[in-house]
Parts: structure tokens; sequence; C-alpha cells
């Protein structure tokens, strides 16, 4: 089973390259090269934290991950490598033991131990730390350092996706000594971590400056400054770039693509993105209690022509609940049908009244929110559904969300955090998860069970069973799983990360020199 | 003093050039004003015939005929004389219902920020006193207030729609009207025939109707036209933030708002709208200004 | 000299009663837009975790309660902690102003450089094709949405043209775009004030009389007309500069410029309560600093404005 998804990972990950790269590129003529020293990333939105412990926002961990290392890397491929931990393995049912790198320094000089990693782990779900990670890793019981290269992790149930939990966020790892001494406050403005990059400088919404580590244990990066910018519209983004202001810009939309490719110094690179693009569904208000209607909603949306045309091809349509490229995706299944006559019958069988049915999107929060909404309204209204999009700003979604009180349907990007569907459906539509809109019996037993199963085959066998009654009540109906884009000068070589995380790694990212 | 008879006789010829000129000048205030009023009555009459008007339905998408150009650059383009947008709508027919939105939104600030403005300058006036510095210091408050943060946060508490954008702009306007009408009534105050009035039993209405309106009904309508141009790029700004009308509805705001993305790959997205935006917003402002030569003949000839 | 005081104790105090009108309207107006806290935790927190920093923020208490401390900290000069930057609120917006006022500084002096003399010359040239050129480009800066304009000038200046940066702040080749486009307005406006200004000063009987005597036209110019138009254009200058960072929202966020008007819509957005009335506080005591000042300035000049 892992096997043929590492393969299926690493053909997604040849796909992508592929695509991002126009056949033939490294040719001798067209091959351009760069004498930079400095890397600048322009991305959407400015940081708002340094410390990685107090945020989960994608803007600030581009750059946490860089400064900071945790113990298990998740690379862009999808595999998940060592990290600041060089082994582990399960001791028992539930206890997890970790082999740490020894003579890695912190950024001031300090020596890295288990005692670092334990007061990182500990300190995420510390009540007087008040992080913002507190719920990342609730499986954990207690944590022991028997030596400076040796750490423990014992687990309340058997925890299989424990070393997973530790490649994101809450896993980064930070210095004990260091931050006891100066406080949370210092901390997060004079951030130390072991990573490839140490900090130099934030000018709040403008940059993050960066300097490359040159005693990185994975050697030092190939650049000497890393320089993140803030750049919120799209439009001066995309020129910062096709000028050469900037190296790699972030979430470049599939119709800035050509225009960026067809600039001779620019190109785009794309990772299928580590999750979905679902209209989540709130079971609970007629009509959409009604497995039928929600079964005719997802008939009657044309996904081929949503991804062919609004998305120009970046994007694939989903199957059903699960990732493309996570654990337990199923390939043999199709992707989900658009029939807008089945649509009607089932409608009609459901009694449905032309009741009014809401989407509410955030219009940009999401790449494509607002224009997929009214795409798919447009599609339902000529599968005879009376759809209506509302608009709402992000701080009003993240209300509704807290107080579940969407109207009927709305649009959200769940990550795949731990490339399993225990970290994306499990995490979300779980009892007491934050989109618990629907319950069913035999679904929630299935899901428990694959949580705390240490036997893949078991767990796969729960996650194709839970796919099969998701197919018939749509607690999500998911739209499109797409590409994240970004924009590339040619003399850049790295790949995207499919979890929106900035590798800039010496395996990872490379100028091309002449 | 020799000098003098040559010197007054070209002043009397100075004279009698300058009235000439300020006849043509009256003539050509008058014929400039009627163009903009005719240019606005010719939007309003678009705007209420835009159903019957529009070549296609303003919201019916298209999404597999995006991005289309105009029809002199595209050769597949026929159907779309301005093009289409992100979603295969007809750019056209969105500019030509859009208008809709735009001057409702326009006329209708104009009108709840007139009144208010107005009720609360006569009564500021009026009565005077605490009153009067109240309104006052409220009208100060207002003015110092960054206005587009105001309006983000009452949006945000009533959620876009159309009546909410009314009342924001409309409320952002009404202190140029307090503050005129307030002025004229003070200004008649201090003459002893109100007073007169008032002791002959004289109602304040009447006072208002036959002294106060008509001197000020001038100054009213130039800050109404100006401030109808402001309304209609407040709208656009709004929408540019994301507090616009909602979808489908177009509006020539939310249009150059969506297609700002497309500027450089899909310019007619964005750029035919803005062009009607600001045509409008110039036109609408610039007959204000020949409306105030006309009704103001101190300050002909500028 | 004792009727100016008087005149300008009550306007000070009338300015003083506005700014506590705004602090009032801001404070109930972002209490009713909504909850900070759940775009400070994962979606997934649970309800605990919710109520732990409402109270942690003081948001649990009842309205009036937070009115009261928030005024009396107000009055201490203490604008609160940032919610999301979890530092003084003041500190937050500080470190951004003088992104913001390098730019509405140099705006200002765009405006008032390069708007007076092109007012002045419209005036004395009038209905020439200067004149004409000068106040349509003025109408239109009047008229169009500054987001816009700011989006076309980086793609034509910017892209097409390669003269200069897109974005961000750093040297005067960064300021030039946003302080054009931030100014714009304010051009616009000056210089069709100056105009109309400067005419109507040209028309007045003291400078027919002094052409009449044979004057030179620039020194008439010179010397009658902008000492008598100088009143009304310190004014709308004044008045722009007290605006300047109302108009810096929308400018800031279109070329990514770090000031406290990008600030300001991210902390609406956020619902970070301190940092919105903190830039909004600011920027109206700014205005009416300003207003005071004309208003003082005219008092000295003009006595008969007292009594009004």
């Amino acid at each position: 089973m892992t096997v043929t998804r590492r393969e299926l990972l690493k053909g997604a990950a040849l796909a992508g390259a592929a695509a991002a790269l126009p056949a033939g590129l490294p040719g001798p003529a067209t091959a351009q090269t760069t004498q930079k020293r400095e890397l600048v990333v322009a991305q959407g939105g400015d940081i708002a934290h340094l410390d990685p412990h107090m945020s989960t926002s994608s803007n600030d961990i581009r750059i946490s991950y860089n400064i900071f290392d945790n113990l298990t890397s998740r690379r862009p491929d999808g595999k998940l490598a060592p990290g600041l931990a060089s082994e582990w393995k399960l001791q028992g049912q539930q206890a997890w033991a970790f082999k740490l790198r020894s003579g890695v320094k912190w950024h001031n000089g300090d020596p890295f131990t288990a005692a670092d990693a334990k007061f990182s782990l500990e300190r995420t779900y510390d009540p007087a730390a008040k992080t913002r990670v507190n719920t990342v890793f609730t499986t954990i019981e207690r944590i022991e350092a028997p030596d400076p290269t040796t750490l423990i992790v014992h687990t309340k149930k058997p925890d299989p996706l424990l070393p997973a939990r530790l490649g994101f966020y809450g896993g980064q790892i930070v210095p004990k000594k260091y931050l006891e001494a100066v406080g949370q406050e210092k901390f997060n403005q004079a951030p130390v971590g072991t990573g490839p990059v140490r900090f130099v400088s934030w000018t709040k919404d403008d940059k993050v400056v960066l300097d490359a580590n040159a005693d990185y244990w994975g050697g030092k990066p190939d650049f000497d400054r890393l320089i993140v910018r803030a750049l919120p519209e799209m439009a001066p983004r995309v020129a910062a770039l096709l000028k050469g202001e900037v190296d790699i810009a972030t979430q470049l939309p599939p119709d800035q693509g050509e225009r960026v490719k067809a600039n001779a110094s620019t190109t785009v690179a794309g990772a299928l993105y580590g999750g979905l693009y679902v209209l989540a569904v709130n079971s609970k208000v007629k009509p959409l209690d009604n497995p039928l209607v929600k079964q005719a909603l997802s008939l009657a949306i044309d996904r081929d022509v949503i991804i062919k045309e609004l998305w120009r091809g970046r994007g694939v349509a989903p199957s059903g609940p699960i990732a493309r490229g996570d654990n337990h995706f199923d390939p043999s299944l199709p992707p989900l049908a658009y029939n807008p006559k089945e649509a009607r019958e089932l409608l009609k069988k459901a009694g449905y009244k032309n009741e009014e049915i809401v989407i509410e999107t955030t219009a940009g929060y999401m790449a494509g929110d607002k224009p997929m909404a009214e795409a798919v309204q447009a599609m339902w209204k000529d599968a005879g559904i009376n759809g209506k999009v509302e608009i709402v700003e992000y701080s009003v979604r993240a209300q509704k969300n807290r107080d579940k009180s969407f109207k009927g349907l709305w649009w959200s990007d769940p990550t795949s955090t731990l490339r399993d569907p225990d970290g994306m459906m499990w995490r979300l539509l779980g009892p007491g998860g934050p989109q618990d809109y629907w319950r069913h019996a035999e679904w929630d037993e299935l899901g428990n069970a694959a949580r705390f199963s240490v036997d893949e085959k078991f767990r796969g066998e729960a996650y194709k069973k839970m796919t099969k009654i998701f197919l018939e009540h749509f607690p999500w109906i998911p739209v499109i799983q797409p590409y994240e884009d970004y924009g590339l000068q040619k003399y850049v070589e790295w790949n995207p990360d499919p979890l929106q995380q900035l590798e800039i790694r010496r395996f990872n990212f490379k100028f091309r020199r002449a | 003093m020799a000098f003098s008879i040559p010197a007054s006789a070209s002043a009397d010829q100075a004279i009698a050039t300058a009235s000439a000129r300020a006849g043509r000048r009256a003539r050509r205030a008058r014929r400039l004003t009627a163009a903009g009023v005719g240019f606005v009555l010719f939007l309003a009459l678009v705007a209420a015939a835009a159903p019957w008007l529009a070549p296609h339905d303003p919201t019916r998408q298209s999404l597999r005929a995006r991005l289309v150009a105009p029809t002199w650059e595209a050769a597949d383009g026929r159907a779309h004389v301005l093009g289409t947008d992100h979603l295969g709508r007809d750019v056209l027919s969105r500019m030509i219902v859009g208008s809709r939105v735009s001057l409702l939104v326009g006329f209708a600030a104009v009108l709840v920020g007139g009144l208010i403005g107005s009720a609360l300058g006569l009564v500021a006036g009026f009565r005077g006193g605490w009153f009067d510095t109240a309104i006052m210091t409220v009208a100060d408050a207002q003015l110092a207030f960054p206005f587009i943060l105001l309006a983000i946060g009452i949006i945000a508490v009533l959620g876009p729609s159309f009546s909410t954008l009314i009342v924001v702009i409309g409320l952002s306007g009404w202190v140029s009207y307090a503050r005129i009408l307030r002025s004229q009534v003070l200004g008649l105050r201090s003459r002893e025939f109100v007073d007169a009035i008032h002791a002959l039993g004289g109602s304040v209405l009447r006072i208002i109707g036959k002294h106060v309106l008509p001197n000020v009904l001038s100054s009213l309508v130039v800050i109404a036209t100006l401030e109808l141009a402001r309304a209609i790029v407040l709208e656009a700004t709004l929408s540019f933030l994301g507090l616009g009308i909602q979808p489908p509805t177009p509006s020539w705001g939310g249009m150059v708002q969506e297609g700002r993305e497309y500027l450089d790959s899909a310019w007619w997205i964005a750029t035919f709208p803005g062009l009607l935006l600001m045509a409008t917003s110039v036109v609408v402002s610039r007959t204000g200004d020949w409306l105030r030569d006309l009704l103001d003949p101190t300050l002909r000839g500028e | 000299m004792r009727t100016f005081l008087v005149f300008l104790a009550s306007r000070a105090g009338r300015a003083v009663v506005a700014l506590w009108l705004v602090s009032t309207v801001v404070f109930v107006v972002m209490r009713l837009s909504g909850d900070p806290t759940p775009l400070l935790l994962p979606p997934d927190a649970p309800r605990s975790e919710i109520f732990r920093l409402r109270t942690e923020l003081g948001l649990d208490r009842p309205l009036p309660v937070q009115y009261a401390v928030f005024m009396g900290n107000l009055l201490r000069g203490d604008f609160g902690q940032s919610i999301r930057f979890k530092g003084p609120a003041i500190g937050v917006v500080v470190e951004r102003l003088p992104a913001t006022l390098e730019l509405g500084l140099t705006s200002f002096g765009l405006a008032v450089l390069i708007a007076v003399p092109i007012g002045l010359l419209s005036a004395v040239y009038r209905n020439s094709p200067l004149d004409h050129a000068a106040m349509g480009v003025a109408l239109i800066g009047q008229s169009a949405p500054t987001f816009f304009i700011g989006i076309l000038f980086i793609l034509v200046v910017s892209v097409k043209l390669g003269l200069l940066p897109t974005s961000g702040r750093g040297d005067w080749r960064n300021l030039l775009l946003p302080a054009v486009t931030l100014g714009l307005f304010g051009m616009a406006s000056v210089a069709r004030l100056t105009r109309s200004a400067v005419l109507e000063v040209l028309r007045a009987d003291y400078i027919r009389t002094a052409r009449a005597k044979g004057l030179a036209e620039t020194l008439v110019i010179a010397k009658h007309t902008f000492k008598n138009a100088a009143i009304p254009i310190v004014t709308i200058t004044g008045l722009q500069f007290g605006s300047l960072l109302a108009g810096a929202v929308v400018t800031e966020t279109v070329f990514a410029w770090p000031g406290i008007g990008r600030l300001a819509i991210q902390a609406i957005y956020n619902r970070d309560y301190p940092v919105v009335q903190c830039v909004v506080l600011l920027s109206a005591a700014l205005f009416v600093v300003v207003n005071l000042a004309i208003d003082a300035i005219y008092g000295l000049l003009d006595p008969r404005i007292r009594v009004r």
C-alpha cells in the first residue's frame, strides 16, 4: 500500500514538474543564470508572528519553517524525511522513540539537545504558554528525554501518525534556554532557531530579512540572504515578478500563468495542493439535511468546465473526501460525476420546493473562491436549484465557523496536515470538529477506530468504507484539488510544496549560475 | 490728469466688451449645463430601459467563452461588442445594467445626505445655542473620522447590501449641506426682518420657504452634483475593498474591481466600466460648475 | 487679542468633544463588528479555549465596563494591547508612522509645489490650451478611483515602460508612484481652487486699478493676487493634509506601502480593536489640530471671522 502511494506521489510530483517547466527548458540557448546571492520572495500578506507556536497561517509558516526545524520533515515530494530526529521507531503500541542529531547548534551558539525538543512539544499544550497550536499534540501523554540525543514520546492511545504530526505546524522546535531567558515577547521579536536561515529584521507590512545559516546541519542554503516581501495585491505582485524585482512569487492565479510564461525570464511552477477545495455543507438546515438534495448539488456541478476554463487546467477533479497524494487515496474511484438530468430527478424525489440555497463565499481568501461560487450558482440554476451567493469578509467567516452559523454552504480548503485522512476529513468532520454538522454512527465509529490503529491495512479498509458513506451524504461537496502555482525567475531551481511551505533548504533550492 | 480721459474711455470700452463676453459666457454655461444634464438624463434612461437595451443577460455565464476580446480585437468576438469577463458574461450588458446600481446608489446617497444635512443645518441655524454647537461638533467629528475606515466598520456590522451602501455613502456627505444651510440661516437671522416676521406670527416654515431656500438652492444643487460624482467613485472604492454590491448584480465599481486583476491580460473588463465611471463623474461635477456659473452671476466667467 | 483667545478656546473645546465622539463611535462600531477570538485560534480550538482567550482580552465583560476601561486608559494615553501583535497598540502604529508620513508629506509637497503654480498659470492664461489641459487632467484626477489610477500607474510606468519599481518602500524611486497616486486627488483640488481664487482676485477692483495704473502684469500678480488668494489656498491645502491619512488606506494597499493606512484595514479585518482605535484617533487628532491651526491663522488674519 505504502509503496504504491509513494510511486503515485512521485508520478504526481513529476507531472507537476513537467507542467511547470516547459519541455526542453535547460537547453543551453534558453538557460538563464544569475550571480545573485540574495533570494527575494513575494507573498500575499505580511507575517503576524515569528514565534512558530503562535500561528497556523501559511504566510507565517513559510518563514517559521525555515528559521526552525521540526523533528521530522515533510518534503515537497510528500515523503516524511528526517529533521532534527535522524530516525524513529515505535516501541510497543504507545511509545515512539526518536534519535536526535548531535552537534546541532542554535543560531546563538547554544547546543541543541533532547531537552529542547521535550520543552517545545510540552510548550504547545502548556496553558501558561497560551500557544495557538495547543490542539496539535493532544494524543501525547508524557515525554521523556533520558539523554541529549534520545526522546521518548508516550501517547494516550496508539498513535500511528505521531511522526507526521511532528512534521507540521506546532512541531517546530524552539530553544529552551534562550526562550526561558528572554521571555515569550522578546522571543517573538528576535527568534532563535536551528534552521537554514537566521532572523535579521522584520519591517511590518513590508519585509522580513533573514541571513543564511552557514553552519546549518543540512548545508548552507544557496544564497546569503533571504528577503520575504508582503505584496497583498495580485497585480503588483505579478508585476514585481515580471520586472525581476522578486525571484519567487506565491499564489499565482491560473489566469496569470500564461502571462508569466510568455515573459522571457519567468516561468511557473506548481504543486498539487495537499488538500481539497470543498463546499462545506451545514447539513442541519433544510433542505440540506436531505442526502438526496446534497447528491443533486454535487451532480449539478460541472467540475470539468470549472477546472478546464476557470482554472485553465491547473487542478484535478476530486473523487471523494481524500486528496490525491494522501495515504489511502483510492485511484480506482472515478471523479465526481456531472449529470444535471439526474440531479433534477433526485431533487424531485427529495421533494425540493425551490428553497433558497446560500453559498457564503469570501472574496480572495481562497484562490478563485468568488468566481467559483458564482459559476456553481449558475450551474445550479441550470439544474433547477435556487442558489444564492453572499460575500462575507474573512473575519465574519471565522466567526460563523466558530458559532457554526453558516446559512448553507461555504468554501473550505481543508489541508491534509498529515497527508492522511485522519489529518483532514476526520480532523474537520469528526465529532466535535470544527465542521461537525452531520453525524452518522457507522462513519464515526470507523473514523475513531482508524485514528487509533497502527494497522495500516485495517485503516485502509476503514477509510474505504467511510468514503462510500461520504459519497451518499456529502458533508462536503468537493469541487477541485488545485495546483498551488508560483511564479519564478527562470534562474531559480526550486520545487513548490503541496502544503504551502517554502522549502529553501539546500536539497530543494538553487540559483542557476553561469 | 490729461491721461485720465483716454483711460476712462478704454475702461468704458472694457466694460462694454466685458459685458458682451459675459453674455457669451452665460450662453455657453447654459449650453454646457444643458449638455451635462442631458448626459445624466440619457444615463438615467439607459438605466431605466436596461433590461431591453442589454444585448445579453448580464448574469448569464459562459465559462467556455470567458475573457473574449472586444469585437475589433478578436475574430470570434462578434457576439460581444466589448468582450466578456472572467466568467464569460457580456461586458456591455453588464455596463448597461450596472448603470442602475451606480446611479441609484449615487442619487439615493445624495438624497439621504442632502435631506439629513439640510434638516440638521436648518435646525442648527434656527435653534442656535447648544443645539447648534452639538450639531456642528458632530460635523467636526464626522470630518475628522477617516471615512473609509468608518465605512468598512459600518459595513462589517450591517453586512454589505444595497441599502447599507446608500446609508454609508449618504451619511458621508451630509456635512456640506448642513454647513451651507446653517450659515444662510444665521445670515438671515442677523437681519431684523426675520424677527419682524416672527413677531407678526409668521411660521418658521414660511421663512424657510420664502427666504432661506431660494437663496441656497443654487449652492445646494452645486453641492449635490459634486456629491453625486463623489458617491459614484466611492461605490467603486468600496467595491475595491470588497464591500460593494453583492453578486451577481453588476455595478461599474464592482466591474472595475473584478477586472483589476486582468488589466494586463484582459484589459477590457475593467477599462470600459472604468472609463464610463470616470466620464460620468467628470460630467456630473463639471455640470455642477457650469450650473454655478449659470446661477451665480458674480462668479461668471471662470 | 482677548476675543481671539476666547474664539480659540471655544474652537479647541469643540475639537476635544469631537475627538471624544470619534473615539466613542470607533469603540462602538468595532465592538459591534464582531469578535477577534475566532481569528486568533486554529479552527479546531475547543470552546474552553475561546472563553479563556475572551477573558484574557477582557471581552467577556459588559460593554459599558469595557467602554469605561477604554476611556480611562485613553485619558492616560494608553491605547491598549494589540490583539494580533501582542504588544502596545501605540507601538504597532508608531512603528509604521514614518512610512505614512514620508508618503503623505511627499504627496502634500507635490500638491503644493506642482498644483499651486499650475492653478496660478491656468488663471493668468485662462482659456489657453495650457489652462484647458491642466484643468482636464485635474478633473480626471478628482474623478478617477484611486485604486484604478494606482494599478494603471504600476502597469504603464513600471511594467510597460520599466521606469520605476512596482511597489514596496525604498528610495525615492519607490516613493514617486504612490505619492503621485495619493496626491492626485489633492493636487486636482488644489489646482482648481487656486485657479478660481486667483481669478476672483484678478477681477477685483484693486487689481483693475493697479492695471489701470499701468503696473506690469507680472508685478500685479505677484504683489496683489497671491497675497489675497493665499487664504483659500492655505485652507484647502490644510484640509488636504489633514485627510491624507484617510486617503493613504487605498494607496498603501495597492503599492504594498508599509504604513498605517494598510495597518488600519488589516486591523479592522482582524478585529484588532486597540490598533483600529489608535489609528483612527491619531488620524482624527491630526485633522483636528491642522484645522485648529488654520482657524487660528484665520482669526489672526481676519478679525471678522471670529464673530462667526
